[in-house]
């Protein structure tokens, strides 16, 4: 009797064993439209409204939660605040003095590049609790416009972009996310280069130059770039604020500097509607 | 653990609870730099009252549930928990819970094994950034946080599922609960 327990503890374990790994296996190496995604996506769909529904019966709670956790940060916020309104007043003169070199050469009447998307309000509905994978559920997806690799904003910046759609839901990779990388340039006329998250520190990503030897300093300003090589193109439009750089030190290797940048949008404290810029300029 | 169907409706619907109580509540209230993991604490609680078989299988469904709903590999969270659940339920089918700090601890304990197997799955399986030291903060104050989360899930969850519970039923028709068979307490 107790070696049939064994027997049948012992089987049930390899059993999901080998069903976890051959999960793992067909989900990487099948292609997106795989029978494997499929059945993933029509999980997703039917979770979709259920999450929505739990998402909106714990907002008192999660809203109670963060009362406590807000009120006692605010107090220590004053004097930062006080010193980020001047740093704001500066960049705001950087960023007129952009629009109007802009202007003047009539590259683009407005500062950003999102003229022609259309702003999609979507409520988040669910998250991961590994912060390194960053995954934010949304309640809008292909039955609202959205599709694959659309820019999602808050009012402080860029937050990520859609990883993931189905018909009433879709999964948003945040640019913290560990796959997650954002062409970006510094302002004013600074380098291009690529962000990167940094596993274990959610609130930096690391900037990546590419090919320049123009220095950046510390409290630099980064927005979206937008490239054309070839066939490819930059996943978002240019112009949407990322995040300051809080620190440029120099290296002993090649890369010259190691560029840390804080986001703009608290990743870790979101609000509850986000906003998915999707269409494009046609 | 007997399982009958309502039992097992009861498991089923414990581990649904799970899921959404993480995805839509816990995940976000940030603590201590990252945030709490209910669902490790609810896979090693039922593998504490349920044994190995029970746990590891609540491991991997809550672990599919998560993945397909946050569009993340299907197999990675299955395969951590599943560790968790399973190793909760071989200390069950070992050792008695001799003190109520027990479940906790272990609870705590398995809370960071599961993030750290998940953690070196994806490392594993390749993740294309820098990793910081500081990468360990995360299973470490998941594995505080879940056992301060256990001291109340363990007592909510073992009166949810207390008709099934072979101690509980013995205690309740006022027989001694029979020796383990499995070791020495």
């Amino acid at each position: 009797m107790y070696r049939k327990q064994v027997r049948r503890r012992r089987a049930t374990l390899v059993a999901l064993v080998v069903l976890a790994l051959v999960l793992i296996s067909t989900h990487i190496s099948e292609g997106e439209d795989g029978p494997l995604h499929s059945v993933t996506d029509t999980i997703a769909s039917v979770l979709s409204p259920i999450e929505e529904g739990a998402s909106r019966a714990l907002k008192p709670a999660r809203d109670l939660v963060n009362w406590f956790d807000e009120t006692f940060e605010a107090r220590g916020q004053n004097d930062e605040l006080q010193v980020e309104v001047s740093e704001l007043r500066e960049q705001v003169s950087l960023l007129q003095r952009e629009v109007d070199l802009r202007d003047e050469i009539g590259e683009v009447g407005s500062l950003d590049g999102t003229d022609g998307f259309e702003e999609v309000a979507a409520q988040i509905i669910g998250r991961s609790s590994a912060t390194y994978l960053a995954k934010l559920d949304i309640d809008k997806g292909a039955s609202a416009g959205l599709a694959r690799d659309d820019p999602v904003v808050v009012g402080e910046g860029l937050i990520g972009r859609v990883s993931d759609v189905t018909g009433g839901g879709a999964t948003v990779t945040l640019i913290s996310g560990a796959d997650s990388s954002v062409t970006a340039r510094v302002l004013e006329d600074g380098p291009t280069g690529s962000l990167a998250p940094i596993v274990g520190e959610p609130g930096t990503l690391l900037f990546d130059v590419i090919a320049s030897d123009k220095e950046v300093r510390g409290g630099s300003m980064l927005v979206t770039a937008s490239f054309t090589d070839g066939e490819l193109t930059g996943l978002f439009p240019q112009g949407i604020p990322v995040g300051e750089v809080t620190s440029a030190r120099a290296t002993d290797r090649a890369v010259g500097q190691r560029i840390e940048v804080e986001p703009y949008a608290d990743l870790a404290n979101l609000p509850e509607t986000v906003f998915v810029l999707t269409g494009g300029p046609s | 653990m007997i399982i009958t169907s309502p039992i097992f409706a009861r498991l089923a619907g414990l581990v649904v609870v799970a899921v959404l109580l993480e995805l839509s509540f816990f995940s976000r209230i940030p603590m201590l730099g990252t945030v709490p993991a209910v669902l490790p604490v609810v896979v090693v609680v039922l593998g504490l009252l349920g044994g190995a078989v029970i746990g590891a299988s609540s491991g991997f469904g809550a672990g599919l549930l998560v993945d397909a709903a946050l569009g993340g590999i299907l197999g990675v969270t299955s395969l951590a928990l599943m560790a968790a659940g399973y190793l909760a339920g071989r200390w069950r089918e070992t050792y008695d819970i001799v003190s109520t700090l027990v479940p906790p601890i272990l609870t705590g304990v398995l809370t960071g094994v599961a993030s750290m197997t998940m953690l070196a799955i994806h490392l594993t399986l390749g993740i294309d950034a820098s990793i910081s030291v500081l990468a360990v903060r995360e299973p470490i104050a998941q594995a505080l946080m879940g056992g301060l989360l256990a001291t109340g899930l363990f007592p909510l969850t073992k009166w949810i599922l207390r008709p099934a519970l072979v101690d509980d039923v013995r205690r309740r028709s006022g027989r001694r609960p029979a020796p383990s068979m499995l070791g020495t307490p």
